[in-house]
């Protein structure tokens, strides 16, 4: 078991978003969470990526409780996430934005990422750069471009990137496919699957496309209301009556 | 020694008031700019200094006193609408640092233009013979002293209702929280911000005007008060009057006090006050909402 | 960075090298005083540019330095003075590393400015009631050091060994806080400032960064106040006051926000804008005043950052630029 997380409570004020949320991700899987707007989807990805800390429950890593653990030191034991809306190191090049993530994760491995003193990158940290950005098609000629002004779907695919490279063991992907253009979540749901061919990495993510996850998801998780109504593997949970009544009923037709 | 911490609860109210005059439009600039106005002490300097040019060293009437009061008003409060005009209004893009610049830049502007006119000279301001006296208590109560406590309290409440009772001022209010909705919702954001950073302006040639007595006027006039308005600002909650208010009687008292209670170290405790008051409350005590 | 930025950079360099011999005294004297503002300025800077915080009482960190210096030169310690500039070094660190611990914790955004500004004016009043750092006047007639390095001595009473003093451990400064910006930790630090959020998730301790880079950047400010004493021989609260703790944010706004260079063209800049008003009361306050005005209005990217705009529209499509 990877990521199992029990009785996850959540409230803004006086609103409740989650009611107990329990879920159970074991190594190597692709795990979706789907539901309606407003069901408490980025809620509970915020809580289990450690964006927020909950009101109760427990949320534990490969036996390990990290219920209470900040941000930072859940991506040092092996988080990666996107965002929503792509979150990259704007005003630095696109080089510098995976540099910066692969130096952290040997920074904070006990490996050095080079003397400090070092006014370019190590060279092994340049090539691993080069590699990842490489795989993820941005040509030698682009490295070198301010990440702000990349398009919307080379910002995701940068992200991709910069999650990465810190060489998590499950990645956190909020909507991964959102806002892109059709073509776009061809080639980056094919370079996901190929990605967990090579690497066995485990995979949670919540998105609104259901051919996507249908053709990615291992097991699937419907949320309403702050509440798991169904939870199984996909085709199962597709046939299940109460969730077509609140949700796949009229996403499936739109699909 | 009773008598001494009445006195100086006394003069501390004074103080407080005085802040309060100045940290006003400071705050309600920030309300609606978002920046920390660093020119707001050179236009409450400028006040004094017009007021001072209309009276001489001693007004003759407390009717003279309070007209250059209001000529002072009036002049600051074109000063900020020309500011707004040529300066604020072209930087609505820019980040807040950069106003905050140019806000310095203003400072220094006038600072240096009153230097040229007035000169570096310090005087010494009397106010009016009426307000000249003192009444005997207990303590000493100087009518200056009242003048100045009652006229913070009627600034307070002008701005209280103006802005919380008054359809301008709660077009105001809905700018400075949120101006994009208030755009959208069809308020002239441009004019209602153009006539609040005159309003705020106009506060500081105001507190200029009606302060002009309290100390000796000098060039490092607004400084004294700025910094002492910043924390009331900052400790009130930003934007906030009845905020800033509060705090500013707290920062007066605590000022006042402490050449009582700690003469030895004068000054030191609104500093420590504001330091420990925004490491409880980062905040402010009375939190304006906006985005 | 673009070409004509690098000249001029280069150009700069040289006219502080060479200025003993190529302008009068008091026009050194100035020179040397542009060099410790720039130090400082960076120092500044490196919190601003690379860690995103605001401090608006750095001057505090300043007068560290530049008191502790002139006490000891001024009461006779025997103290080799390049150990003073360590010391000083570890005092504007610990000092720093002290104030962010608190107020990093709590505060963030314009409270934390405002704090920083509150605990520098708390100095301020701390050292008017100080007998032994002079009250509101300060420590003047502070005596030049001779340094004896074994091998040869060097006598800062010689005009032009002080001057080549300063401009070596200025020198040094500015390059240790290169190195230190370019390399991983510079890197680290610019993600905290461009997104702390994302930084944290890659695994990121923002809080720690932002608290290393105020020590550093405390450190290379206390240095900074530190050469003040044997070259100005005079240290006053005003250097502490907020209005110098705003020195460095003019010449880095000025000389261009985001650049590692842009303090050194801002302090070079306000220094002869000073320079050629300084006989008029009042019109050098009014000149520097509209100048910082028509910066914002007219090129609000600082003069590196409309060099290179300029740069980039002759040159055609974006090509990427290292700032």
């Amino acid at each position: 078991m990877i990521l199992d997380a029990q009785g996850i409570e959540m409230s803004y004020g006086a609103l409740k978003v989650l009611h107990g949320v329990s879920l159970q991700v074991s190594e190597s899987e692709t795990f979706a969470i789907i539901g309606p707007n407003g069901a408490g989807k980025s809620t509970l990805f915020k809580v289990l990526t450690g964006e927020r800390m909950t009101s109760a429950g427990t949320v534990r890593y490969r036996g390990e409780d990290l219920t209470k653990l900040p941000a930072f030191r859940r991506a040092r034991i092996g988080f990666g996430r996107t965002f929503q809306v792509a979150r990259i190191f704007g005003e630095v090049d696109l080089m510098t934005n995976v540099v910066i993530s692969i130096e952290a994760r040997l920074r904070y491995s006990g490996q050095s990422p080079g003397a400090w003193w070092r006014w370019t990158p190590a060279a092994d940290v340049r090539l691993e750069a080069e590699e990842i950005l490489e795989r993820f098609g941005f040509p030698r000629s682009r490295w070198s471009d301010d990440a702000q002004y990349l398009s919307h779907g080379d910002r995701k695919r940068l992200e991709f990137c910069i999650a990465l490279a810190t060489r998590p063991d499950i990645l956190m992907l909020d909507e991964p496919m959102a806002g892109m253009s059709p073509s776009d979540r061809k080639e980056m749901t094919k370079l996901l699957m190929r990605l967990k061919a090579e690497t066995g990495i485990t995979i949670v993510m919540t998105e609104h496309d259901m051919d996507i996850i249908f053709e990615m998801a291992d097991r699937l998780m419907v949320l309403s209301y702050g509440e798991v109504i169904a939870i199984g593997d996909p085709e199962k949970v597709r046939d299940d009556p109460t969730v077509r009544k609140v949700y796949l009923g009229q996403g499936y037709q739109h699909a | 020694m009773t008598m001494l911490y009445l006195y100086s609860i006394f003069n501390g109210l004074v103080l407080g008031m005085a802040i309060f005059l100045v940290s006003a439009g400071l705050t309600l600039a920030f309300g609606i700019m978002k920046i920390f106005n660093f020119a707001h002490g050179a236009f409450f300097m400028i006040g004094a200094y017009v007021a001072y040019a209309v009276t001489g060293q001693e007004a003759s009437s407390l009717w003279i006193f309070l007209a250059a009061a209001l000529i002072a008003t009036i002049v600051v409060g074109s000063i900020g609408v020309l500011a707004d005009l040529t300066i604020f209004r072209r930087l609505a893009g820019v980040p807040a640092d950069y106003t905050l610049m140019a806000a310095f830049g203003i400072m220094l502007f006038c600072t240096g233009s009153t230097r040229i006119v007035f000169g570096q000279g310090i005087h010494a301001i009397y106010p009016p013979a009426i307000l000249g006296g003192i009444a005997d208590i207990g303590i000493p109560i100087s009518y200056y002293g009242l003048f100045i406590i009652a006229c913070g309290l009627a600034v307070f409440l002008m701005l209280e209702i103006g802005l919380n009772r008054t359809w301008l001022g709660k077009q105001i209010l809905a700018v400075a929280r949120d101006p994009w909705m208030a755009d959208v919702l069809g308020l002239r954001v441009r004019r209602l911000k153009l006539i609040s950073v005159a309003t705020s302006f106009a506060l500081a040639g105001l507190a200029g005007g009606l302060l002009v007595a309290n100390q000796a006027l000098s060039l490092d006039l607004g400084h004294s008060y700025l910094l002492l308005a910043f924390c009331a600002v900052i400790v009130g909650g930003l934007g906030s009057i009845r905020g800033a208010f509060i705090a500013a009687i707290i920062f007066g008292l605590a000022e006042s006090l402490n050449s009582v209670l700690m003469p030895t170290m004068p000054g030191i405790s609104s500093y420590a006050l504001l330091i420990i008051l925004v490491l409880i409350r980062p905040h402010g005590l009375w939190p304006e909402q906006s985005q | 960075m673009n070409r004509i930025a690098s000249i001029a950079l280069l150009l700069l360099f040289a006219a502080f090298l060479f200025a003993p011999y190529l302008v009068n005294p008091g026009l050194v004297f100035i020179a040397g005083f542009a060099m410790i503002e720039i130090v400082f300025a960076l120092s500044w800077n490196l919190l601003f540019s690379y860690a995103g915080l605001v401090s608006f009482g750095h001057a505090a960190f300043f007068g560290i330095g530049a008191y502790v210096a002139a006490a000891t030169l001024r009461y006779g310690y025997d103290i080799h003075f390049i150990l003073v500039l360590l010391i000083c070094a570890v005092l504007g660190a610990v000092g720093a590393f002290l104030v962010a611990l608190i107020v990093l914790r709590r505060a963030s955004g314009i409270q934390f400015s405002v704090l920083t500004l509150a605990l520098s004016q708390l100095v301020v009043v701390l050292i008017g009631y100080s007998d032994y750092f002079g009250h509101d006047e300060g420590i003047s007639a502070i005596p030049r050091p001779v340094m004896n390095f074994g091998l040869f001595t060097v006598d800062l009473n010689r005009p032009l060994a002080n001057y080549y003093f300063v401009l070596f451990v200025c020198l040094v400064a500015v390059g240790l806080m290169w190195l230190l910006v370019k390399g991983h930790l510079g890197r680290a630090m610019q993600a905290v400032r461009i997104d702390s959020e994302r930084a944290e998730f890659i695994g990121i301790d923002a809080w720690r960064i932002r608290v290393f880079a105020f020590t550093i950047s405390g450190a290379f400010a206390a240095v900074a106040g530190a050469l003040l004493a044997p070259w100005g021989q005079i240290v006053t609260p005003e250097y502490v006051n907020w209005l110098h703790s705003a020195q460095p944010i003019f010449a880095t706004l000025l000389g261009g926000a985001g650049f590692f260079w842009g303090p050194v063209v801002g302090i070079v800049g306000l220094s002869a804008l000073n320079y050629f008003t300084r006989t008029f009361t009042g019109l050098s306050e009014v000149l520097v005043g509209a100048s910082l005005i028509a910066v914002v209005l007219v090129a609000p990217q600082g003069i590196l950052g409309t060099l290179r705009q300029l740069a980039k529209r002759r040159k055609g499509p974006v090509k990427g630029g290292h700032a």
